[in-house]
């Protein structure tokens, strides 16, 4: 799992944006019985979606706010009311504080008091549940307290409003635990796998070692035509097969552990055994592997031989050579590298300065030249001019020559090595020893940054298209058999396969073309009552249009007559910062 | 086992036992191809009402003479033998049996033969869970693997010494070559098709028994050995083969595994937290339980030693419960079909003993019924379903692996049915009419076993004339009362009430014949009775599982691209044209749409036609109708007045969909949050609301409570 802990989350809500949840929270505290009433239907729409998931602090609030409204109504005696006040009262002492609770009963006095409950809320509950009934009074004074500390706690700190910065935290919560616990599941599983496939990779190597190393002995016991053993044994193939599925899997961790000593980069043993000399053909100017041990690994590579694996394992061979290792690794690093690179210009080329044999690759690939010359240049060696003429020579679109001959210039002063020339005269202008000419190599630096233009446009533009390419797939695409066969066996019934050009893919669940971001899109003005006795519907033959009572609120509040809608007006308020 | 049946049987039957066997088991399969046409599953269960259905053959013989079978394939369906002789060949001294007509049938041989078997097998597991770790690594070092991975093929040859088993993880495709294997109780010979097998983390990992052939007495074994290795030949190529054919003998048996990747499998495994599923749980990992071998991970499966997860751990009251159940339907004593009641507390191994159960039955019979009583971790079907099914195909996975069509379904829309009993106890009721009465009925039950959820049990007990009713227990004392016919003589259950004590005297006499056989079973598993903690094992991420398993059904079988939900092309409706209800509470209903957006429904039959003049027509209370399905609401069109919908429900059955019911069950909450492509904000979903504030959770009900209502009740 790539995502920190910081990371957020996505939750399900049930509102359907923040425009939503605003309105609810304006219209509960508007002190409008109308509007407060419009509200709690939207939260009995909210506690259909959540289910038992409904948070505790919006069951609370509406029951405490539905007490308000009939309250408001005038239709209630004070007794009915004191019992409904009582009811929502007790519900939010009790629920409020029960995760506070631990195994052992805790006393709810203490708990709301770490809460800023104040005792006379707690107490008011304990004369509802056990003692004489309280007045009316004292439950509608209990109830505007609660509600405004809900207001407080919870409603105004929730998604992310401005107020929510400095709350102390204080982590209970049993979904958060849940993530969290999972996360760090997950995390220690990733763990294990990790060091399992790195143990796999390791195994794999060695196995495969000792199947070339006992090749070699063969071959020079038997002494048979030179290169025998490159052509992989039955044992071998089934290792190699093996190397190439684990690969394909994790090829990070594969790649990771190829570089490491002992297996690219060989060790004094492994050297010896194989009779190269250490010091033979070393020259860190213009490093190559040993022919022994390039053909060692030559089975290995021509089986991995796809653009992903190579391009990864160029890649990691810079970066590990930008760690600046001690010579004898740097030495290979770059030697692999360049050989990489040369069997790959060769294939195109057909140099022959090889024998056929050492060809690794059939077709030449496309190796991702801009990166490979930043990673080359961020990682500077003894090797890198020389790195860098390979890279340059072999590239499909070079930079202009002047730019290239900067580079190698640069990069051999940078390694302090001898730049040889390949054009002849070196242009003093172009010595970068001075200031100007430092800015003057700033000012062509940018035009051939202009020159690399077009290549890096291309692949973004290629990358752009895969990209659509992918979406378009994702877009389900009913052929016209599958779309007659549908609309045959649906043809009778109310029911239709959608027609619409609609490109449904960017639409999410729960969002349709031409839907408005105002929270108030899903009201329903008109509907009718079915009624189902004993498995019999019995329909209202002339259905009854109830008109809709909180449609009178709706005209008031609804977007006509103002500015702007709710979302708009949402997006203006964040958008809004105050200094 | 019963003697005197010989003479009722034709000897015509007997002579022609064999042919017909092969055809029955073709058509066993072939059945199993049309069982998600209930139509015609139904058609054939009227043919086979006649007496108990077909059973399948455990028989070698049959299998592998594939152009006998073909021919017999040609027989009209309704030939199709209700009482299935020449089971022969497969029990020692059969050949004489078959000739002479011994006083025995063959039939109850073959029953004695697989009961042994299964005592057999039970002891052997036994034996293994008992003995000493040290000698179980013992066991495990004489005997490797025996393992061929082909390259050209992409699959793995594997051959297992009788007794020899495979504990996995992961998924596969099981074909047996040679000899007979088992898998949680369901046998698999050579020449039969191939089958999926599930092992995720999530549950007890599958075992692979390979079985003692019993035919091998009377075999050649030289012959024997020719044949399995000549199977062998046919699948590896001449180089890598050596090693297994040394080691092939004639009581072998051979399987080849292939890859399984299917939509089900892409769709949950593209989900990020479900990538894992088919790997080692994280104790198994912990416990460093996988055994390196590369043949059988090439293709998907990871064996496990029996040091970490010794997989199914059945105890001594378990194999005898089964073997007694298995026995009862191959016994003519019983004039009608068995209906078997599985009850017991959460975590007690119902699930995995009913499946155990439903698997060691359909070795002998071509369908058992289902009926399903959980609504909270439902086998077949997307939780809050309470649904009938017939049951063709052995479950050799978890329920999220073998979502299918049942034949009848009732949407309950909750996971557990506390806050309507009525509308339960009704909608079983309503199920329990189309139960055919020809097939051995399996019935699951919830978890709740206290209070009024034990005052449940009775009642389903007196509904559907139970006649056999195990109880699962763990720990040292039982979870609740034994459900005995003499305990439910005086029992009150939430609907049925015992005889009044004035008629008590009559009420023995009458009750005594309907009365039912009780057995126990002491679960004796690790963990037993505490739930799974682990990943993928709580119950809300089981419900998760199974409703994605569901909706995977709607993945292009040949394309690896797994869509999203909101990809699919929609249906429409007009909102006047179907009903609306919400099933557990209530909702405003100018606002029954912000309810009902993106959200899931069950697609419901009402009798009656709906048809009103625009605006959505409201269901003032819950039907109980038959479903037909899930769906999501995809989008409600306000200007045309369309709901828009996606489901895999196919269109046939859609077109009869007139009301849908919004549940509390909802939609896994990952479809959701990860709708890629998607321009701006996803609807629902917010990364801002934090958890850390007070309230902001959901209500917390702390479960060691007891509620001194409920324990009073029994």
């Amino acid at each position: 799992m790539k995502n920190k802990p910081a990371a957020k989350i996505r939750h399900v809500v049930a509102w359907i944006n923040k425009a939503e949840w605003d309105q609810v929270l304006d219209y509960l505290y508007s002190k409008d019985a109308a509007l407060q009433n419009y509200a709690l239907q939207r939260i009995s729409a909210w506690k259909g979606r959540f289910g038992h998931n409904t948070p505790v602090a919006v069951e609370s609030t509406a029951d405490l706010v539905r007490c308000q409204v009939l309250d408001s109504s005038g239709q209630l005696d004070s007794d009915d009311l004191v019992l409904l006040y009582g009811m929502a009262l007790v519900r939010f002492v009790n629920l409020i504080t029960e995760r506070r609770q631990g195994r052992v009963a805790k006393p709810l006095r203490r708990l709301a008091g770490n809460m800023n409950i104040p005792e006379w809320i707690v107490n008011l509950r304990h004369d509802i549940t056990h003692r004489r009934l309280p007045t009316l009074k004292w439950c509608r004074k209990g109830c505007a307290f609660v509600l405004q500390w809900l207001q407080q706690e919870y409603w105004s700190r929730q998604l992310g409003s401005r107020l929510s910065e400095d709350w102390d935290s204080e982590s209970e919560e049993e979904e958060d635990e849940e993530t969290w616990a999972r996360r760090r599941e997950e995390e220690l599983l990733t763990q294990q796998k990790e060091t399992e496939n790195q143990k796999k990779a390791r195994e794999l190597l060695i196995s495969y070692e000792k199947e070339r190393f006992q090749m070699y002995e063969e071959w020079l016991k038997h002494g048979s035509p030179h290169g025998a053993w490159l052509e992989p044994s039955s044992d071998l193939s089934w290792t190699l097969k093996q190397i190439k599925l684990f690969a394909t899997e994790s090829r990070e961790i594969f790649t990771d552990t190829l570089v490491q000593d002992g297996f690219l980069i060989p060790t004094q043993e492994q050297l010896e055994s194989l009779d190269i000399d250490p010091i033979g053909c070393y020259d860190p100017l213009r490093p190559c592997v040993p022919r022994v041990f390039l053909q060692f690994w030559m089975p290995l590579l021509k089986g991995l031989n796809r653009v992903t694996f190579i391009r990864r394992v160029l890649e990691k061979l810079f970066a590990e050579l930008s760690a600046e290792p001690d010579p004898h690794r740097s030495y290979y690093l770059s030697a692999w590298i360049s050989e990489v690179v040369l069997c790959n210009s060769k294939s195109l080329l057909k140099v022959k300065k090889k024998s056929q044999m050492m060809e690794l690759f059939v077709n030449r690939m496309q190796l991702g030249w801009q990166q490979l010359l930043t990673a080359c240049l961020n990682s500077p060696c003894a090797a890198t001019p020389y790195l860098l003429q390979l890279l340059l020579k072999d590239m499909d679109e070079p930079p202009p020559p002047d730019t290239q001959e900067k580079l190698l210039r640069l990069s051999s002063i940078y390694t302090q090595g001898e730049y040889h020339d390949t054009h002849g005269q070196p242009d003093p202008s172009k010595h970068v020893y001075t200031l100007q000419n430092l800015k003057e190599k700033l000012r062509r630096d940018g035009n051939s940054a202009h020159g690399l233009g077009p290549g890096s446009s291309l692949s973004n533009r290629s990358a752009s298209s895969a990209q659509s390419l992918s979406n378009e797939d994702l877009q389900e695409k009913l052929s016209a058999s599958v779309l007659e066969q549908r609309t045959a066996a649906l043809r009778g019934s109310p029911w239709q396969v959608c027609t619409d050009k609609v490109p449904w893919k960017f639409y999410p669940l729960g969002k349709v073309p031409g839907q408005s971001e105002d929270p108030s899109c899903l009201m329903v003005e008109t509907y009718s009552t079915v009624t189902v006795f004993d498995q019999q519907v019995e329909l209202d033959k002339t259905p009854q249009h109830h008109m809709n009572p909180s449609i009178h609120s709706q005209n008031r509040t609804g977007s006509d007559g103002q500015l702007w809608s709710l979302a708009e007006l949402n997006k203006l308020k964040s958008g809004l910062k105050l200094f | 086992m019963k003697a005197q049946k010989t003479s009722s049987q034709p000897k015509g039957t007997l002579r022609n036992g064999n042919k017909r066997a092969k055809n029955s088991k073709w058509h066993g399969h072939n059945k199993s191809l049309h069982a998600d046409d209930p139509a015609s599953a139904r058609h054939e269960h009227g043919i086979a009402s006649s007496g108990k259905p077909s059973m399948k053959p455990l028989k070698r013989q049959y299998a592998k003479a594939v152009s006998a079978r073909t021919v017999s394939s040609l027989l009209p369906a309704g030939q199709k033998c209700k009482r299935l002789a020449a089971h022969t060949h497969s029990n020692g001294q059969a050949v004489s049996v078959s000739s002479s007509g011994d006083s025995e049938t063959e039939d109850s041989q073959g029953w004695r033969a697989y009961a042994q078997s299964v005592l057999q097998n039970g002891m052997q597991t036994n034996a293994e869970a008992e003995e000493s770790l040290p000698l179980e690594h013992l066991g495990e070092d004489i005997q490797p693997f025996l393992t061929q991975f082909d390259h050209v093929n992409n699959r793995t040859l594997m051959v297992m010494r009788p007794g020899q088993t495979l504990c996995f993880r992961g998924k596969c495709l099981l074909t047996c070559l040679y000899g007979r294997v088992e898998v949680l109780g369901f046998t698999i010979e050579e020449g039969q098709q191939p089958y999926p097998l599930y092992s995720p983390s999530s549950h007890c990992p599958l075992t692979i028994t390979a079985l003692a052939d019993s035919s091998l007495s009377t075999k050649n074994r030289k012959e024997g050995r020719q044949e399995a290795k000549m199977v062998v030949r046919k699948y590896l190529s001449s180089v890598p083969r050596k090693h297994l054919l040394n080691e092939m003998d004639s009581d072998s048996c051979a399987i080849l595994l292939e890859a399984l990747d299917n939509p089900l499998t892409r769709f949950l495994t593209s989900q990020s937290p479900l990538k894992e599923l088919f790997s080692l749980s994280s104790r198994e990992l912990r416990a460093d339980s996988a055994v390196d071998n590369s043949a059988l991970s090439a293709v998907g499966v990871t064996a496990l030693n029996s040091s970490g997860c010794p997989g199914l751990m059945t105890s001594r009251s378990y194999r005898d419960a089964l073997h007694r159940l298995v026995r009862v339907w191959g016994d003519d004593d019983c004039d009608r079909c068995p209906v078997i009641l599985v009850y017991g507390a959460r975590n007690s191994g119902k699930s995995t003993f009913v499946r155990h159960l439903i698997n060691s039955l359909l070795n002998h019979t071509t369908s058992v019924e289902y009926m399903e009583c959980d609504v909270g971790q439902t086998e077949f079907t997307p939780p809050g379903c309470l649904s009938l099914s017939a049951v063709t195909e052995p479950l050799l996975g978890p329920p999220f692996t073998h979502q299918q069509e049942p034949r009848h379904m009732v949407y309950y829309g909750q996971a557990d049915c506390q806050s309507d009993l009525d509308r339960y106890l009704d909608s079983l009721k309503s199920l329990w009419r189309h139960s055919s009465g020809d097939m051995p009925v399996i019935i699951n039950t919830m978890g709740w076993v206290r209070g009024l959820g034990f005052q449940l049990l009775v009642d389903l007990v007196r509904f559907f004339s139970v006649t056999h009713v195990v109880q699962l227990s763990f720990g040292e004392t039982s979870q609740c009362p034994a459900l005995t016919p003499e305990f439910l003589r005086t029992a009150h259950g939430w609907q049925t009430h015992p005889p009044a004590p004035s008629a008590l005297g009559q009420a023995e006499l009458q009750e005594a014949p309907n009365s039912h056989v009780f057995l126990s079973i002491h679960s004796e598993f690790q963990g037993a009775g505490t739930s799974g903690e682990m990943r993928h094992q709580r119950s809300n991420e089981l419900r998760d599982l199974s409703l994605m398993g569901y909706f995977s059904q709607m993945q292009s079988p040949d394309s690896s691209l797994v869509r999203p939900l909101h990809c699919f092309t929609p249906y429409q409706v007009p909102v006047s044209s179907v009903a609306i209800g919400v099933t557990h509470c209530e909702v405003a209903p100018s606002h029954i749409l912000y309810a009902a957006n993106a959200s899931l429904v069950g697609l419901c039959c009402l009798d009656e036609n709906v048809a009103g003049r625009g605006g959505p027509m409201l269901l003032s209370q819950t039907p109980i109708c038959p479903c037909v399905g899930l769906g999501v609401l995809r989008g409600v069109d306000m200007v045309r007045g369309l709901y828009l919908l996606v489901t895999p429900v196919p269109p046939a059955l859609l077109r009869r969909v007139n009301c849908l019911l919004l549940g509390e069950i909802s939609l896994p909450k990952a479809l959701l949050t990860t709708q890629s492509g998607v321009d701006g904000d996803l609807p629902y979903v917010t990364t801002d609301y934090s958890f850390e504030l007070t309230g902001a959770g959901k209500l917390h009900v702390f479960k060691g409570l007891a509620r001194p209502g409920f324990v009073k009740a029994k």
